[in-house]
């Protein structure tokens, strides 16, 4: 078709309402912010918590490891993004829990496992090995209760699993998204 | 002057129990006056029709309605309150494209897990300093996805309809890095 009959042809451009809400919380709370003085008290509380994230993440773990097990024997109907699902979100969960109860090297290691998760297109073996060396590592560091960084040992094991991601890249490049999916 | 959060209710949603006490304790050290909690996005829902509440911070991840489906049902089901409240989603997730889907549910601000007190208190300051606009169109009804402008005219406006918002705009890094940074 003619490029002109193509515009004549083309559907109404959707038309959009914009709406301002009145500020209502504005109004109720005024101005000025809140004190260093009371945002430190907060960040003291944070920092002084004492829950055990161990249960909570043993909860995650056993997820994520029921997760791997179903990926590995995966049932007639399960699609790829379930499979992936069952993986990933588990992981997420100790990315974001470890930090807030004083286990920062669990959420630089499960990171590191969901931007794995976000690269690869389809969870195959060598992804669920590698799924299963960060199981084994976050459950290490749990068991050994490693509050905090981990110090160069912390750093050596984010290295270790790095390395298996990066390798994991360079022998399925075929396996990895597309860029325009990853970036749209 | 400082704010003034005893009269401010804000309902927190959150599947995981020490994440929802230290998030509550966190909002009454700010002086929030009322809290309410539940423990997944439908049970968040019924709460939030009953008590209208000017504020809503929701965990992403719950079972069995979490926090993306909440919010769609903040801001299109009819006997949502008031489907303009802000929601403030806490994810574990960073990537662009769970960005993305948060803000196209949605979403006000995004807040990545673990965070700082200070975090959680500037994305507060957002919502009451900079509120946005909302945007109504035949799929969408949110918060405007768009948060800057990107026009590299800076001549004099003419023309009638210069201050009202252009249509939206393709998603671009720009408007990701805000939605996760709140700045």
């Amino acid at each position: 078709m003619p490029v002109d009959i193509q515009h004549y042809n083309q559907s109404p451009r959707r038309n959009a309402e914009f709406i301002k809400p009145p500020n209502m919380i504005k109004a109720k709370v005024g101005t000025g912010g809140l004190s260093d003085a009371i945002l430190d008290r907060a960040q003291k509380l944070l920092e002084n918590t004492t829950v055990d994230f161990a249960p909570l993440a043993e909860i995650y773990l056993a997820s994520m490891m029921k997760g791997i097990r179903r990926a590995q024997k995966p049932e007639p109907d399960d699609d790829n993004e379930f499979l992936i699902a069952g993986v990933l979100y588990p992981c997420a969960q100790l990315k974001a829990n470890g930090g807030m109860f004083h286990y920062p090297l669990v959420t630089r290691i499960a990171d590191r496992f969901v931007q794995f998760l976000e690269v690869v297109d389809q969870i195959d073996i060598d992804a669920l090995e590698i799924a299963e060396a960060f199981h084994t590592t976050i459950k290490a560091v749990i068991t050994a209760k490693i509050k905090g960084d981990g110090g160069k040992h912390g750093n050596e094991l984010v290295e270790a699993l790095n390395d298996a991601c990066m390798r994991y890249f360079e022998k399925n490049k075929h396996n990895l998204r597309q860029p325009e999916e990853a970036e749209f | 002057m400082t704010y003034r959060f005893e009269s401010l209710k804000v309902l927190v949603v959150e599947d995981n129990q020490p994440m929802l006490e230290l998030t509550k304790s966190i909002l009454q050290t700010f002086g929030v006056g009322t809290i309410f909690t539940a423990t997944d996005g439908e049970q968040g829902f019924t709460i939030f029709c009953q008590s209208n509440p000017d504020m809503v911070i929701a965990d992403w991840m719950m079972q069995p309605c979490d926090g993306i489906s909440l919010t769609r049902r903040i801001r299109n089901d009819k006997r949502s309150p008031n489907p303009y409240v802000p929601v403030i989603l806490m994810t574990g997730f960073s990537e662009k494209r769970r960005v993305i889907a948060a803000r196209d549910a949605g979403v006000t601000e995004f807040l990545v897990k673990p965070f700082n007190a200070r975090d959680l208190y500037r994305r507060i300051v957002q919502v009451i300093e900079k509120p946005r606009q909302f945007v109504r169109s035949e799929d969408f009804f949110g918060p405007d996805r768009r948060r800057k402008r990107t026009t590299a005219y800076t001549g004099p406006m003419r023309r009638k309809d210069d201050d009202r918002p252009a249509m939206p705009a393709p998603v671009t890094p720009e408007d990701i890095a805000f939605l996760e940074d709140g700045d």
